[in-house]
């Protein structure tokens, strides 16, 4: 979002030498524009203007809006020989509800090899050395096992043929093989695998396929169903939604070590394989389910969140969500076990009637221990019955 | 015949035209036919391709930093600029429904739409102008032929001989119907020249045949085929044959009458015409037996709530409002096509065809498909090729991204015949005559430089 601020710093001085008088009727509305409060915020000014009863109903109906009035100074003659020069200004837009820490750039919500392979690519000007790199990534791949080669692991609408395959190890992070007989797609197919390979499911499904701009490999980019890139990182993404699926079903405790690979029985990729499934809500995934469930997914410290949440301010609904993982590398997780950052939603009637402040300053309380133990952030959204039923 | 302007630039030393023409690479062995006119070509004297070009202004200008050199003509032709105009001129001057309408505009749209009917039917010199129907392209054209035609003549057993190297739009219609009709596919291979085995196809042809499905020329392999003889054979036991000429049509002359064929399809974007529309010819007495396959506006004779009397073909195969503006353009299509004259276009494209696969050749380890060009094969100017461990798709990538060169790689809907030759995919380049050596040249050039980026990767 930005603001248009127009900067006149010659705006007093010239007003008096601006012919005002001798130009028709469109000037006249300007004189009285001028004579109004100083040119301070152009947007809460233009506001107020649009607000403005303008007698005259031409400028009402120009096709500019009036912030860009200024900006094209031929279309009057009043501003030939002026200089208003509008900066932008970026606004902040409003932090999100979950995090309390610093507002990511989308570059660095991406798993950090990813960043690096984005990084290097970026640095690599020249289209044909990025072909270089690319395919250089793609004689790197370790090869993939012809048993994998199956119609489960191949990327759909790709002229040439990809096959991706997923597994889980013990710590639950994805990792990925793949081949192809293409070496473009090949070194895409890698770039992906490197990038993606050792997170968490969650983070890779929240990888935005759009990320393929900042390599500035033109060939990704084309929309056709065709384009291997964007099928090959659905298709990583669904594999990693499957397994998570997969892992959280078969046992709820986090942690448990199960360890979720493709020569198991039963394939992977048949089970609950939906195909709506939405990335980006990859990390909703446990919110989402009903409050019974919401247990699994937690470790020792979300547990005991819950536990003395729901023993001290008996709430109607709870959710606490763990998303330690989209803050990995930060400072203040560093040296911790990884339970840092929770999502808390709680609607209690021991609400009622405290305002905001005193409601998170009544859950930090309860969570005291927990905060000097580790506990880096909570994300709070606390409500009384009544105001969840009035919606 | 020759035509050309004898052009005085420096380069060109020669401008005698007697000059014997130096043919070093005739390695081929086959013998140029029109020998004379390749030394002008080469010599100065401006050609086809050059003296076309500034009628197609898509071709000047530059993709990814290049020179466009637009090699995909099989998958759709360019447009020259009178084509262009027709359909501007329609839409500004004489837009309006067709053939119900009583006033000016619509009496106008109605007559150019019929000309151009008419035009269609001069073009492949059909009989009439009402064999010819419009439809939206040459795909939903066989899918006509299927539904009407096919639902109504085929029975359980009865027997449809396809090439395996059909595309995929003259195989699927028919696969559906024979589901449906309990007809049987059978399916011509290929012989050692890579082209399908006529005299296999006419072991196929008995009693039981009702219908032949072939190409003129494949868009995979560049060969032609006898259509005149496979229908002779086709009829002796009264089979009709069906005849698929996209990439015929385009390119040289068609004659219904004389190939004496049952159907025909074409599709008019194939042939500088917009896309949209495409036609289907058939024969008089084979359209008015046939049921519609549409059904709706146009193609009725009265409606009634429990039934409906249909109209004459053509209109009877013409539900609803038609591609009006788009059928005038490919009637200026063929006005174009006839002021240059098939004939000249054939020509010339048999020189760049030869040329193509020839320059082709030199690349090392490249396998070509389809027949070797000589005196009894010809070949059409297209080319599918894989080159030794690149994938067409790298090949078409790179010579997109760096050269500006606009080749086409996968399996051109004919997966059959992929499959029979053994590859995934293939790279394919094709010329129209608004292509010229030139274009071939830098062709190969960046296709060499493709080559040996990728191959030093290995």
């Amino acid at each position: 979002m930005e603001a248009f601020v127009g900067i006149d710093t010659n705006l007093e001085r010239s007003r008096s030498d601006l012919p005002f008088k001798s130009i028709p009727a469109a000037t006249h509305l300007f004189s009285r524009w001028f004579d109004s409060s100083p040119l301070t915020c152009a947007l809460k000014h233009q506001r107020k203007m649009a607000l403005h009863s303008f007698s005259s109903a031409r400028f009402c109906t120009s096709k500019f809006p009036i912030c860009f009035h200024l900006s094209k100074p031929s279309k009057f003659p009043l501003f030939s020989h002026r200089s208003i020069s509008f900066e932008k200004i970026p606004t902040k837009s409003p932090p999100p509800l979950r995090s309390s820490s610093t507002q990511l750039q989308p570059m660095e919500e991406l798993p950090p090899k990813l960043q690096e392979i984005i990084k290097l690519f970026q640095s690599v000007e020249e289209p044909k050395a990025k072909y270089e790199q690319l395919m250089f990534y793609g004689k790197n791949l370790n090869p993939l096992d012809t048993q994998f080669k199956t119609k489960e692991n191949k990327v759909e609408g790709c002229v040439s043929q990809v096959w991706v395959r997923a597994y889980l190890d013990e710590d639950k992070n994805v990792f990925y093989q793949a081949d192809s007989d293409s070496v473009l797609t090949k070194g895409l197919a890698a770039l992906l695998v490197n990038g993606l390979s050792g997170r968490p499911a969650q983070e890779i499904l929240r990888v935005p396929p759009d990320f393929a701009v900042l390599l500035g490999l033109q060939q990704s980019l084309t929309p056709s169903r065709n384009n291997g890139f964007l099928n090959m990182l659905k298709l990583m993404q669904r594999k990693a939604l499957e397994l998570l699926i997969e892992a959280e079903k078969g046992n709820g405790a986090y942690g448990n070590g199960q360890v979720v690979t493709d020569n198991s029985e039963k394939p992977v990729e048949n089970s609950n394989s939906d195909s709506n499934v939405d990335e980006n809500s990859g990390v909703r995934l446990s919110s989402q389910k009903s409050n019974e469930d919401n247990s699994s997914g937690l470790g020792s410290r979300g547990m005991r969140i819950k536990e003395k949440l729901e023993r001290e301010l008996s709430p109607i609904e709870l959710e606490v969500e763990d998303v330690s993982y989209q803050h990995a590398g930060h400072a203040g997780v560093r040296g911790s076990d990884g339970e840092t950052h929770f999502n808390v939603r709680i609607v209690s009637k021991e609400f009622e009637g405290k305002s905001l402040v005193k409601r998170h300053r009544l859950i930090y309380g309860l969570l005291d221990e927990e905060l000097q133990t580790g506990l880096h952030a909570l994300s709070l959204v606390a409500k009384t019955p009544s105001e969840v039923e009035a919606k | 015949m020759v035509e050309g302007v004898f052009v005085k630039l420096p380069s060109f030393p020669f401008l005698n035209p007697a000059v014997s023409p130096s043919s070093p690479n005739c390695r081929l062995g086959f013998r140029r036919f029109s020998a004379s006119l390749s030394a002008v070509v080469k010599e100065g004297s401006v050609s086809l391709g050059h003296s076309t070009r500034p009628d197609f202004p898509i071709l000047h200008q530059e993709v990814n930093g290049s020179k466009l050199v637009y090699l995909d003509n099989a998958a759709t032709s360019q447009k020259p600029t009178a084509v262009l105009k027709a359909l501007q001129n329609y839409y500004e001057t004489y837009n309006s429904n067709v053939h119900r309408g009583i006033h000016y505009l619509s009496a106008k749209a109605t007559d150019e739409y019929e000309l151009a009917r008419k035009k269609v039917a001069a073009f492949i010199n059909a009989s009439d102008s009402t064999e010819i129907v419009f439809t939206r392209n040459a795909t939903e054209a066989i899918n006509l032929v299927a539904y009407s035609w096919g639902l109504s003549n085929l029975r359980p057993g009865s027997e449809i001989i396809l090439s395996i190297a059909e595309h995929h739009s003259a195989i699927v219609p028919w696969q559906t119907i024979a589901q449906k009709t309990g007809a049987i596919l059978r399916f011509v291979s290929l012989d050692e020249n890579e082209v399908p085995d006529v005299e296999e196809l006419r072991g196929m042809i008995s009693e039981r045949t009702e219908l032949v499905v072939v190409h003129h020329v494949s868009n995979v392999l560049g060969s032609v085929l006898p259509i005149e003889d496979i229908v002779i054979w086709a009829h002796a036991v009264g089979a009709k044959v069906l005849v698929d000429a996209c990439q015929s049509v385009p390119h040289m002359v068609v004659d219904v009458q004389g190939l004496d064929a049952d159907f025909l399809v074409a599709s008019s974007h194939k042939m500088c015409g917009p896309t949209g529309v495409g036609f289907l010819f058939g024969k008089s007495n084979l359209l008015l037996d046939m049921p519609p396959f549409l059904g709706g506006g146009e193609m009725i004779s009265d409606v009634f709530l429990d039934h409906s009397t249909y109209a004459e073909p053509p209109s009877r195969f013409e539900a609803g409002t038609p591609a009006i503006g788009e059928a005038i353009g490919l009637g200026a299509a063929i006005d174009y096509l006839s002021g240059i004259g098939m004939q000249k276009i054939h020509d010339y494209e048999m020189e760049l065809a030869n040329y193509l696969y020839e320059k082709l050749c030199s690349v090392p380890n490249i396998r070509i498909y389809g027949p070797k060009p000589s005196d009894n094969i010809h070949r059409a100017a297209l080319c599918s090729f894989n080159v030794e461990n690149i994938h067409p798709t790298d090949l078409a990538t790179f010579l997109d991204q760096q050269h500006g060169v606009a080749i086409r790689s996968g399996h051109h809907c004919a997966q059959p015949l992929h499959r029979h030759l053994g590859v995934n995919a293939s790279a394919r380049a094709s010329l129209h005559f608004y292509n010229t050596r030139e274009d071939v040249d830098e062709f190969i050039r960046s296709l060499d430089d493709t080559v040996s980026f990728f191959n030093s990767f290995k």
